[in-house]
């Protein structure tokens, strides 16, 4: 099952999208608010909470992706390490016998 | 495959679909982003709060310039990256040849001793239970699971299109031409797809299956087609 925001943003199978509305939705009311409570413009306020939900969204969207990126190269990195492990296990490529033999020689 | 009120993508089955698809949301929260300021702009104009009897605005010009440039370059830089990522060239392990006629597919895995076969669409009154109606093939195209695969891509009469969606893959084909695509599926599977390209009577009736299976079983599926 999808939630599609305005029809075409699937809230519930995209990483990271609900969390971004969420927290925009947030930082709109608080930035909003602040506003009006500090100016009393009403008009001015409601451009604020707009451009804040906006900013803030998309603040931590791109932050949400970076760390997401970063945790996937990992997981790359972690699945051909194990995968290098098993194959070279014992064997002359193995950089474990490769540690141990060193310190053997060092002791 | 897609199921029946399926509106989004498959889930990808290689590393270019994967790209493909983060770039697909990346570009709908954007896209979010837009819509609810024009939104926003709109409810203000329908309510009269915004008025246009402004003569001089250098500073909304600016906004206005400067902000649409900024979105461009959000969306064309992952774009280009996907785009050369798709063009790079990879050492495949296999070649083979996709040749469509009407209506139906031919494969050549010339790596192979001339192994050649054409791949029919399994009519739905021979379909066996639990199988894909128009989706089934009686020969499937059989790949290595983690291999780069180079598939040579033309037509033998007129226009066709080789597609499989959860691979990221579509290549006309075209006759007198050989378009060249490479994917390499990061998981073993069956991946469907169809024609893509309007080709005459049966065009919506040739589907493509790619079966992705271990390195042994692809060995063995080949030296038995072969014999």
């Amino acid at each position: 099952q999808s939630f599609k925001l305005l029809g075409f943003l699937d809230v519930k199978n995209v990483p990271c999208a609900r969390e971004s509305v969420l927290y925009g939705s947030l930082g709109s009311v608080v930035m909003g608010l602040g506003h009006f409570l500090a100016t009393s413009r009403v008009r001015r306020s409601c451009d604020v909470a707009v451009g804040g939900f906006i900013c803030t969204m998309l603040g931590y969207w791109f932050y949400c992706r970076y760390n997401l990126a970063q945790q996937r190269i990992r997981q790359r990195m972690l699945r051909e390490g194990m995968k290098n492990r098993i194959l070279f296990e014992g064997s002359y490529l193995d950089p474990e016998k490769e540690q141990t033999g060193s310190e053997r020689s060092n002791s | 495959m897609a199921d029946y009120s399926q509106f989004g993508f498959q889930d990808a089955s290689s590393p270019v679909m994967e790209e493909l698809v983060e770039f697909h949301d990346h570009a709908l929260m954007v896209a979010l982003a837009i819509c609810s300021l024009v939104l926003y702009l709109l409810t203000m104009m329908l309510t009269e709060k915004l008025s246009s009897s402004t003569v001089d605005a250098q500073e909304i010009e600016l906004v206005w310039t400067i902000l649409p440039a900024i979105v461009l370059i959000l969306l064309a830089l992952p774009s280009l990256q996907i785009l050369y990522m798709m063009d790079e060239v990879n050492e495949p392990d296999l070649t083979l040849k996709a040749i469509g006629h009407q209506w139906y597919w031919t494969y050549e895995y010339t790596d192979l001793k001339d192994l050649t076969f054409d791949s029919y669409m399994v009519p739905t009154t021979d379909l066996p239970l639990g199988h894909f109606r128009l989706l089934e093939v009686d020969h499937r195209v059989i790949v290595p699971m983690e291999s780069p695969v180079r598939v040579i891509v033309t037509a033998d009469d007129v226009l066709h299109s080789w597609a499989v969606p959860s691979l990221g893959v579509k290549t006309d084909a075209i006759p007198g031409r050989l378009n060249q695509t490479s994917f390499t599926a990061t998981r073993p599977g069956i991946f469907y797809g169809q024609c893509s390209e309007i080709c005459g009577a049966n065009h919506s009736f040739m589907p493509i299956v790619v079966e992705s299976t271990t390195l042994a079983d692809f060995e063995n599926w080949s030296s038995l087609m072969s014999s």
